[in-house]
């Protein structure tokens, strides 16, 4: 069993891009470096605040696919369950409009905690209980997100208001760093927050031991005593909570309103960037920020108007990247070894 | 497979036609709880798809590429992989084929045609390969790639037929310039055309002749075919097949470039025989449903074509239900995905109407994990 | 035991959720969507004018409408066709029961929609958006009786039942470039488009770059299309918010956001700073998104509108009367009015817009825009 700490090579290299990016981007910030250089295009503060808030849903995404890959049960259906979040959270958002803001902004954020909950209960239901193939009940849950939103949104309904930044007192004051780091929104810090919080929780906790357990060797951990479906229920429901609040954040933080399809691919990308973060919160953090890094670019690139490749080939970037993980090509990364199996104790049966 | 009993055959299409009836239930009752009327839906479905000679011609042309990434997914499945990457090899094929329809402007008719839907074939081939050789080489996994190639080959797609910036970007290989600023490819030429069964208003074409003929070339290939023996062992049971000494990796590669030629078939069909151009719009969501329709068939081509003939007649019923009955077509993903659910997991329509299990049964859905 | 409660609570939450959109959203019925509240613009025609209008005789005349991918109620350019079905409606003296439309879920279903219609023996059929251009010409060919309008698509070859309307949006995007250029502070503006896989867009894009430009020839033009596929192109307004507020941060202090809902995404972003405290103005495209996105009205100085509307209805109007223009049938473009910034425009840039409409329609001032050639 690997130990708890140990960081993969493709982690390592995550996590290398995430701490460059933000060194370059203090020195570029702070130095007089004329405004329409190419430093400034790729590392000015504008890139990296685009790249912080591309990454937060990318993270909580990959948070979410982390939590319930953890514990055995693969979920490719993030992005249905980040869509159901996005979708509750404005229904939520819609029906309280006459409340104070704050109150009503919450309630949408409880609404799509609950929706994404739902979604990830259902996927651990069929999953486990009828032992659906995962990756099957993974599709389902981003069709059916996708059918049932876009069949009831209707584009009639408006919300009012969302969450604005809310500069931390003294810390936002520090130059570039300030800027990108303490200025934001509630939900910006509490995925951020909460990438530390998975990873304290992963692997310096007795739940994290155990829920490792149920993904790497269900056999032993039942036979210390684990509850191996219990935890593969939990996590699996908390993972789906996580990727709603990503669709909350989506609609009652980014934009302001629903679309349908709003999610465009995210949780895609999410699980990716869980994948080449080798199922580690850092390194998922990490990867995210780079695939969060090269949509930034790409637009400082187009807005400064210096591009000659089609943006089609800059696009394919996050998807190629992932392809070069999984295929080992920069250290192989290792999913949880019973990842996809149905557990079932000795003499239990439907 | 094995010796044929009327009994088998009503436990083998019991679950599969419980689960359309419980998602239609299902689709019913949300549609009610919307507040809209779903018996003036389904009215409005069933005889957009049947009621009327277009209604017949619509669900035909439909079914064709349903029909085709169905037994994409299928066979893929049989041989206990996953390929979610039919909508990307489906891209593939349509560019491929859109590639010599468009172009040998002289050549005749009865060279062209299957020149064209060759190239299609040939381009879902080589992009289903590619995950096929992925998994053997490196052990990356085939859902992982196949959703990655499907998100490049849109892009790859769109950059072909794309018209060029402002800002100095090139046009695509494949834009037509006479269509200015749009981004499209010129139309296929007359003699790439697949030729009409039925003539317009209805454009029912031989396509569909040949997706039906498709059917039994894998049915025979699956179960007539040492290949195909192969395929089944590698996908009933990985470990044994190779003490069994089948060359494990060639046949998942096999099965991966079949699935993706089938894919790729399907894109060349609806180029030829209905868009006869590609635009980026025409991408759709043609994998998942092929998804869908694999399931829902059992894996076995009989069974998808018979699934892919249902799906097909909701897509085309779907126009006359909205003009009818007021309801969005959207409720038809709602349903598909119900189906998909139901189909792959029997335990929750066994669960439902308490059927029991029957000893010699077994599950048809393959069980899946990252590891492989 | 424990498992099949916490399924009944699943179920109840689903119901709740559908339960919740039902009230918000469909309290009209969907049957009758002529009932829908005009959103927009009044288009609810007095009593006086219908009795005005031309007594038509008794004959049925029934007109079908077919949506881009989208929705009818999007608040662009679906909306603005339906509402110049429902406007030719009131002037024709037609009941809802003769006024019908489809929304398209996908593209590949556009023929088999525009069917509906001409089973159903429809008299006019509008189909909205360039992308119908393929379907529409087809069954205009095929059904030589049948008047069709297509929004947005261009006739290279025209029938005489076919009329295409089109609109020189480089024009009202040449406004919107003059404007922005005008009220710009910082000597940069910024746009945020859809995609450039969609003609209407570039026009829009190359126009207002080059108002701008000769407004202020010095003046730094910043704009970007989103990056994605077609098919997210224009539904995905976070992208069009955060990108937005990467302008913003550039220092760009006006924002053109043309691109459906993607488009939407920045203006909100920009209406959100600009409620902060900040000096930035947006502006809209397609319809008066002042009517249409009112989260938008803290930024929006104007929007560069087509006239689908008024467009559609009088060719509507035509058809009823037997005078249907087949070819190529260009709108009107223009900007919308100032709304609350009335004040904050000052007279001589409402003077110098009014001189650039004068100019751009007699062709004195040309946008440079000019598609494959």
């Amino acid at each position: 069993m690997s130990s708890p700490t140990r960081f993969k090579k493709t982690s390592l290299i995550a996590l290398a891009i995430a701490i460059v990016l933000i060194i370059v981007g203090i020195v570029v910030n702070l130095l007089p470096i004329p405004d329409d250089s190419m430093w400034r295009v790729l590392f000015g503060v504008s890139t990296l605040n685009f790249t912080l808030r591309a990454t937060v849903p990318l993270a909580l995404g990959a948070m979410a696919g982390i939590l319930c890959e953890r514990t055995g049960i693969i979920n490719i259906g993030i992005e249905g369950m980040m869509l159901a979040g996005a979708y509750a959270g404005f229904v939520a958002k819609v029906a309280t409009n006459s409340w104070p803001l704050m109150p009503s902004l919450l309630f949408g954020v409880a609404a799509a905690l609950l929706a994404g909950a739902a979604m990830g209960y259902i996927h651990a239901l069929f999953s486990i209980k009828f032992k659906m193939d995962q990756i099957i009940s993974g599709t389902f849950l981003i069709l059916l997100a996708g059918g049932l939103t876009a069949y009831l949104f209707n584009p009639d309904m408006v919300a009012e208001g969302k969450f604005s930044p809310i500069a931390i007192p003294f810390l936002s004051k520090i130059p570039v760093i300030g800027d990108i780091f303490f200025n934001n929104p509630p939900i910006t810090y509490t995925a951020l927050i909460l990438v530390a919080i998975l990873h304290v929780a992963l692997f310096h906790t007795k739940w994290g031991l155990r829920s490792r357990a149920a993904g790497e060797h269900p056999r032993a951990a039942d036979t210390v005593g684990i509850n191996v479906n219990f935890y593969r229920y939990m996590n699996t429901t908390l993972g789906g909570m996580v990727a709603g609040l990503a669709g909350g954040f989506l609609v009652l933080e980014a934009v302001g309103q629903f679309q349908e399809g709003m999610t465009a691919g995210r949780g895609f990308i999410s699980l990716a960037a869980m994948i080449f973060g080798n199922w580690m919160p850092f390194g998922a953090l990490g990867a995210a920020t780079l695939f969060g890094y090269t949509q930034g670019v790409q637009n400082a690139l187009l807005l400064a108007g210096v591009v000659n490749i089609p943006r089609h080939f800059i696009s394919m970037l996050p998807y190629l990247v992932t392809i070069i993980a999984v295929a080992g090509f920069v250290g192989r990364v290792r999913p949880p070894a019973a990842e996809g199996k149905v557990y079932e104790t000795e003499g239990s049966s439907e | 497979m094995g010796n044929f009993s009327l009994r088998r055959l009503f436990r083998s299409l019991l679950i599969p036609i419980l689960a359309v009836i419980t998602a239609l239930i299902v689709g019913a009752v949300i549609m009610w709880l919307a507040g809209d009327n779903p018996i003036a839906a389904y009215k409005g479905l069933f005889q957009g798809a049947f009621g009327s000679a277009r209604g017949w011609a619509t669900t035909i042309r439909k079914w064709s590429p349903l029909l085709l990434t169905g037994l994409s997914v299928a066979i893929a499945f049989q041989a206990g992989l996953f390929n979610i990457g039919a909508s990307g090899q489906f891209m593939m094929g349509t560019i491929f084929s859109v590639w010599v329809g468009i172009n040998f402007a002289d050549m005749p008719a009865i060279i062209h045609v299957p020149l064209a839907i060759s190239a299609g074939i040939l381009g879902g081939l080589l992009w289903g390969a590619i995950p096929g050789i992925l998994k053997v080489t490196t052990g990356a996994h085939e859902v992982i790639t196949t959703i990655m190639l499907n998100y490049i080959a849109a892009l790859f797609a769109g950059w072909t037929v794309y018209a060029g910036g402002s800002q100095g970007q090139k046009p695509g290989p494949l834009w037509d310039p006479a269509a200015k600023a749009i981004s499209q490819t010129p139309p296929v030429v007359e003699s790439a055309r697949i030729p009409f069964i039925f003539g317009p208003p209805y454009r029912v074409h031989w396509g569909i002749a040949l997706a039906i003929i498709t059917i039994f070339v894998m049915a025979w290939i699956i179960y007539k075919t040492t290949i195909g023996f192969e395929l089944r062992t590698v996908g009933q049971n990985f470990k044994a097949s190779k003490y069994a000494g089948i060359r494990v990796g060639w046949t998942i590669i096999l099965a991966m470039m079949l699935a993706g030629a089938l894919a790729g078939m399907a894109g060349a069909i609806e180029t030829l025989g209905v868009n006869f151009k590609f635009a980026p719009e025409f991408g759709g969501s043609v994998g998942f449903d092929g998804i869908t329709v694999a399931l829902l068939g059992q894996t076995n081509p009989f069974g998808v074509g018979l699934a892919a003939f249902f799906l097909a007649s909701l897509a085309a019923g779907g126009a006359k239900m909205q003009f009818d009955s007021g309801v969005s077509s959207d409720i038809i993903q709602v349903i598909n995905a119900l189906l998909l659910a139901f189909v792959a997991a029997p335990a929750i329509i066994r669960y439902i109407y308490r059927i029991r299990k029957s000893p010699e049964e077994q599950e048809t859905t393959p069980k899946i994990s990252w590891g492989g | 035991m424990r498992k099949s409660t916490l399924f009944i609570l699943l179920a109840l939450l689903l119901v709740s959720v559908v339960a919740l959109s039902a009230c918000g959203g469909k309290a009209t019925p969907t049957q009758a969507p002529a009932e829908e509240k005009p959103a927009a613009e009044a288009t609810q025609a007095p009593a006086v004018e219908a009795t005005e209008a031309p007594a038509m005789e008794k004959k049925e005349f029934k007109v079908g409408l077919v949506t881009d991918v989208g929705r009818i109620n999007d608040r662009s350019f679906n909306q603005s066709a339906w509402e110049g079905v429902k406007m030719a409606a009131d002037k024709l003296g037609l009941t809802e029961n003769d006024i019908k439309y489809i929304e398209t879920k996908d593209a590949k279903d556009y023929a088999d929609n525009i069917n509906q219609f001409v089973e159903n023996g429809y008299n006019v059929i509008i189909s909205v958006g360039f992308a119908l251009g393929d379907a529409t010409h087809q069954a205009a060919t095929e059904n030589p009786d049948i008047m069709f309008i297509g929004v947005d698509q261009f006739q290279a070859d025209p029938l005489p039942n076919y009329a295409g309307l089109i609109f020189p949006e480089d024009k009202a995007g040449y406004l919107a470039g003059v404007l922005a250029a005008s009220l710009d502070k910082t000597g940069t503006i910024a746009a945020v488009l859809g995609t450039d896989l969609v003609p209407p867009v570039v026009a829009f894009k190359e126009g207002y770059e080059a108002g701008a430009k000769a407004t202020k020839p010095d003046i730094k033009l910043i704009s970007t299309y989103h990056p994605g596929e077609l098919s997210q192109a224009f539904v995905d307004p976070e992208w069009g918010a955060a990108t937005a507020k990467q302008a913003m941060d550039q220092g760009a202090d006006v924002v053109f956001g043309a691109g459906g809902m993607t488009g939407n995404g920045a203006l909100q972003e920009v209406a959100a700073a600009a409620e902060a405290g900040k000096e930035v103005y947006c502006i809209g495209v397609d319809t008066d998104q002042w009517e249409t996105l009112p989260a938008a009205h803290p930024c929006l100085v104007s929007s560069a509108m087509k006239l689908i509307t008024p467009g559609v209805a009088e060719l509507i109007t035509k058809a009823a009367a037997g005078d249907f223009p087949g070819g190529n049938y260009v709108g009107d473009v223009g900007l919308a009015p100032f709304h609350d910034f009335e004040d904050k425009v000052p007279q001589d840039v409402k003077d110098l817009l009014a001189k650039t409409k004068e100019g751009l329609l007699d062709g004195s001032i040309d946008t440079g825009y000019h598609p494959g050639g």
